[in-house]
């Protein structure tokens, strides 16, 4: 045994080195997140719940076009379609349902949708006692997507009509789409 | 191809050709899109379907021909001897992708709210040729035409590919729709560019590659993914033709047929036994099965109302008092209704519940009064109770004779065969009416006749023959009785009794006769004005003599069609669900069919029966304290001389079972809710001899069950061994008591016929009453194209079409009344009078008036008089004379 093993021996030389390393960590910025008491940081293109969104007018973008319930692996979406009471020609979804027990966060729907109007946000605080919260109404998912994107892209223009006789007004009013008039 | 359709289309001297390196032999005149089709290759084509001549527009179906340096539209161009055509080459298909392209710069982007998103051929034709990059985009941003009750025409989407054109102008021969330039577009409008009015058939929907052309009853309600398909058979009329019932959500959203954009590629001889199209009946017509007022669970009348309760209850309670009314006053107490609408097992198990579990023949069907006289008398005269003849008959016939029917309105599937013939295999067409119906319009031999001669029509036709030395060789020396009694018979009428009738002359008669025995096959339809009339079964007798006459019978592709209203009347009669039918259609009174049956259900038949006037009579008279109804409404279509409201009000028990409440229902004592047929399995048994398949396409509405499971419930509750547990255990019972059951015997002139030829002429020819002064107007029902019987009229959709409950009268009459349409005017008869509005009518005869038999509201049915035949006992009450007088308002 050389001179040094000894006095490591007699002074706990491992003991000593090893509560160096713990006391350092006192002196450094603590890796722990105090959950619930603070939040992590979530990375861009998080997958978290699904939401519906609007347009600035406060239009839903959604036009019913049942896209993302054929593009959905796991059957989470339903939607049934309908012309809009009051607006022709504007189809919408009547009801919008979204279970959100089946859904494997794929982000598939979102792929899918042709007037972006489903995101999803990082949101991913919803467990709960009660399964029944968990299947998602239409005003629920806008309502998410209020909260989580205030900022709302602009509406296109509605190229829809009135009853009566605009067909024929706005047909003769109709010349090449250079010359049109906006109807 | 069958035999008889080579002979039909002429032998062409064939040309060869070389497509891809391969020789190919066609007849001369084919098109090189035909001749590559049949080679069993394709050419991508968005213009073209088999059902018309190709058009040409779509610019897709390119190809190379050696010595042309440009690609060649192969639909339009005929082959030419030696010709070098390549199809699969890069160069091709490049020049394909390229008129794809084109399509898509004019095309909007608006797949998402479309319609047709996802059975749309310029969604298909993109993605196989791989389009990402579309050029120029040029935008239509046209709104969209929604002047029509049931079409939305967007233009924006229109590829002109006119095959929505050209199917209504050549398939349907409407031509209701046109191109049209305006705003620099060219836009589809129907015709005059206003608001379409036509039959609405819907084949222009059907076939519409993209959604230019959208249904508005369904609009933005699906995407084609979504829904349930099951295809099965229409449950409107007799044409008997198959669709696709598509269902989301236990909700029926749209009805389409099998034609489609998708079923391009046939030969056009393929449509003749259907080109897979529907009317605006089968298409249009499916809100009744969503319907609110649908009977959800049974009814039983408790303290003088209907109210709810359990299956339990409803069935122990009908067993309970039937058996308790057959103990007190014996089986023939209880008589039974079932409405031809039913599939043949249901009518197959009503029809031995009440022959075996009740032990009464006292039943009838609706078929009593549609299809029961032309039965009878075709029976009596040539042993074959059935027509034999099928679409492709009808549409390979030399001449058809059109006699009392407007087929168009009331069998437009059947009037498109009719419509082929007359365009592609130049039928001659004989139209015989009253009105100036639309076959009237088309066909070469229209004859206005006087209301009510039909009988007197076909007697004139006949002389005609026999007095023009028409009758064939052979007729005569195989029946030579037959024909010298009839020789004589018809020698007795006087041509001008027979003018006077008809209002025809007498080289009018001579010319339809010549234009009749001018072909081989011939097909003579028989339309309700002829059959159901008073005079009805002596008329049917009369058209076996012009078969006679004219050597049709036993001549193959020759013989009478009966369109029927309902669409299994012909299988009510198979199927024996009336009062002188045995199962297998064969008579009640014939022995050795009687013991067959019995034989086979083990025991004995009941002797005896009534018929459905009879069943009246038996009530209002007491006798019968129980009626049974399914699906029959008698209150709502017999005519308040018949006595039926203080009938069914003297009954113990009504029990009535429907899918609706009726006006019967509203009378029942226990009511039950019945499945409809697209709710249901089974089969019809369509005019032309068809077993349809009806296929179960969605759930019950609430409660309700088929028919058939129902009766045997009730049969079990009163301990017969009825036990069925599904349609088909039923339908092989019948097949194993009758393996023919569903087949058209042949028909043979029967012996001893002669005799009563004789007898037969001696009548005066119109049995109508004359007209007179004090009733100078004949009021008849008639059906309207967008309705079938009672049923459609709870269709919101087919209401939303046609609603009109009004009275039609002519032109001419209109001016000496002093009306005009919408004025409400009175229409009396000695059974009392009613006030109806009225519209006029330019094609109606003078002194005649019509009012649709399917509205009650109000009840012009209540003016008219009933009568039955004494031989088919076959109630006729849809024709009457009337007097008409303005109301003062």
């Amino acid at each position: 045994m050389s001179l040094s093993a000894a006095l490591n021996k007699v002074f706990f030389g491992e003991i000593v080195k090893g509560l160096g390393l713990t006391f350092k960590h006192l002196f450094e910025k603590s890796i722990t997140q105090q959950y619930p008491h603070t939040k992590p940081m979530l990375p861009d293109g998080y997958r978290g719940i699904m939401s519906l969104l609007k347009y600035d007018d406060g239009t839903e973008r959604c036009v019913g076009c049942a896209l993302c319930e054929i593009a959905c692996p796991s059957n989470v979406i339903k939607v049934v379609s309908a012309e809009e009471p009051g607006r022709p020609l504007n189809r919408y979804a009547k009801t919008y349902t979204f279970d959100v027990t089946r859904c494997v966060f794929c982000g598939f729907c979102v792929d899918a949708c042709p007037v972006d109007a489903l995101a999803m946000t990082k949101e991913y605080e919803w467990a709960s006692e009660n399964k029944r919260t968990l299947f998602l109404d239409k005003d629920q998912l806008l309502a998410i997507g209020d909260r989580n994107f205030p900022l709302r892209g602009k509406k296109p223009e509605y190229r829809g009509s009135i009853e009566g006789d605009w067909y024929l007004t706005a047909v003769k009013a109709k010349a090449y789409p250079k010359q049109a008039e906006k109807p | 191809m069958s035999e008889d359709l080579i002979s039909i289309i002429d032998q062409k001297a064939t040309i060869e050709l070389t497509v891809d390196d391969e020789k190919v032999s066609v007849p001369e005149g084919t098109s090189i899109y035909d001749a590559v089709i049949g080679m069993g290759k394709t050419i991508p084509s968005m213009c073209y379907h088999y059902t018309f001549n190709p058009f040409g527009s779509c610019g897709v179906c390119l190809v190379e021909v050696e010595g042309k340096k440009a690609p060649v539209r192969s639909c339009t161009s005929p082959v030419v001897a030696g010709m070098i055509v390549r199809v699969d080459t890069k160069t091709m298909f490049d020049a394909r992708k390229k008129a794809v392209e084109k399509h898509l710069q004019t095309h909007p982007l608006d797949c998402p709210v479309c319609d047709a998103d996802g059975h749309c051929e310029l969604q298909d034709m993109s993605f196989n040729f791989g389009i990402t990059q579309i050029g120029e985009v040029k935008q239509k941003g046209l709104p969209e035409d929604r002047r029509s009750t049931v079409l939305d025409f967007n233009m924006n989407r229109c590829i002109l590919c006119a095959q929505c054109i050209n199917i209504c102008k050549e398939v349907v021969m409407v031509d209701a729709l046109q191109f049209f330039k305006k705003g620099g577009f060219t836009h589809v409008v129907a015709k005059g560019d206003s608001a379409l009015e036509c039959e609405f058939c819907g084949d222009c929907l059907a076939v519409c590659p993209v959604g230019a052309i959208t249904n508005k009853f369904s609009k933005y309600l699906y995407k084609p993914w979504q829904l349930t398909k099951t295809v099965t058979a229409c449950n409107y009329c007799a044409d008997g033709c198959q669709m696709r019932v598509e269902v989301t959500d236990h909700t029926v959203v749209r009805v389409t047929s099998l034609l489609s954009w998708k079923d391009k590629w046939d030969d056009h001889a393929a449509t003749a036994d259907g080109h897979g199209g529907l009317c605006v009946k089968g298409r249009f017509g499916f809100a009744y099965i969503n319907s609110s007022e649908r009977l959800k669970k049974p009814l039983i009348r408790k303290n003088g109302a209907l109210a709810e309760a359990s299956w339990f209850e409803a069935t122990a309670e009908v067993a309970k008092r039937l058996k308790a009314i057959k103990a007190a006053h014996g089986p023939d107490a209880i008589a039974g209704l079932i409405t031809a609408r039913c599939t043949n097992e249901d009518l197959y198990a009503f029809q031995k519940f009440m022959r075996r579990t009740v032990g009464t023949n006292q039943l009838d069907s609706s078929a009593r009064y549609g299809h029961a006289s032309y039965c009878a008398a075709m029976e009596h005269a040539l042993g074959a109770a059935q027509p034999t003849v099928s679409f492709h008959d009808v549409t390979f016939a030399n001449t058809v004779l059109v006699v009392g029917s407007d087929v168009t309105e009331t069998n437009p599937i059947l009037a498109l065969r009719i419509k082929d013939g007359l365009s592609n295999y130049h039928a001659q067409v004989i139209v015989a009416h009253p009105v100036r119906t639309n076959l009237v319009k088309l066909a070469p031999f229209p004859y206005t006749i006087a209301v009510g001669s039909e009988g007197a029509f076909v007697q004139g036709l006949t002389k005609a023959v026999i007095e023009g030395g028409l009758v064939p060789q052979r007729v005569a020396s195989e029946h030579p009785t037959a024909t010298a009694v009839l020789q004589t018979a018809v020698a007795s009428l006087s041509w001008e009794a027979l003018e006077s009738a008809t209002g025809l002359s007498r080289e009018t008669f001579a010319e339809a006769a010549k234009a009749f025995v001018s072909g081989e096959r011939r097909v003579i339809v028989l339309g309700e004005q002829i059959v159901n009339r008073p005079d009805g079964y002596q008329n049917v007798l009369r058209v076996a003599d012009l078969m006679l006459a004219t050597g049709m019978i036993g001549q193959p592709g020759s013989g009478v069609i009966r369109p029927c209203e309902e669409n299994n009347e012909r299988g009510a009669v198979v199927v024996g669900a009336m009062a002188d039918r045995l199962p297998g259609g064969l008579r009640y009174d014939d022995p050795a069919a009687r013991a067959r049956v019995a034989a086979a259900w083990g025991g004995s038949l009941p002797s005896g029966g009534a018929t459905l006037a009879e069943i009246v009579d038996g009530i209002r008279s007491g006798r019968i304290k129980a009626l049974y109804a399914i699906g029959e409404n008698p209150l709502g279509t017999l005519p308040a001389s018949a006595g039926v409201r203080e009938a069914l009000s003297r009954l113990e028990l009504l029990v009535s079972q429907d899918a609706f409440l009726t006006d019967t229902g509203a009378m029942a004592h226990v009511v039950l809710p019945a499945a409809l047929a697209a709710e249901k399995d089974g089969t019809f048994l369509d005019g032309h001899g068809r077993l349809q398949p009806v296929v179960r396409a969605l759930d019950a509405k609430g409660e309700a069950r088929p028919d058939w499971a129902i009766v045997t419930e009730i049969a079990q509750l009163m301990g017969a061994s009825l036990d069925y547990t599904e349609a088909e255990e039923i339908r092989r019972e019948l097949l194993q008591i009758v393996p023919a059951a569903f087949d058209a015997g042949p028909a043979a002139l029967r012996d001893g016929l002669d005799g009563e030829v004789a007898l037969r002429y001696a009548q005066p020819a119109v049995a109508a009453d004359a007209p007179s002064s004090e009733y100078p107007f004949e009021l008849s029902l008639y059906q309207v194209l967008s309705h079938s019987g009672k049923m459609s009229t709870r269709d919101k959709g087919l209401l939303e079409i046609d609603a009109k409950s009004r009275l039609q009268i002519a032109a001419k009459d209109a001016e000496s009344l002093g009306v005009v349409s919408g004025d409400r005017v009175k229409v009396s008869s000695p059974l009392g009078s009613v006030e109806v509005r009225i519209d006029v009518n330019g094609d109606l005869p003078h002194g005649m008036c019509r009012f649709p038999e399917h509205f009650n509201d109000p009840a012009v049915k209540d003016v008219l008089p009933m009568w039955v035949d004494p031989v088919s006992k076959a109630p006729a009450f849809k024709a009457g004379r009337v007097r008409i007088e303005k109301v003062v308002p």
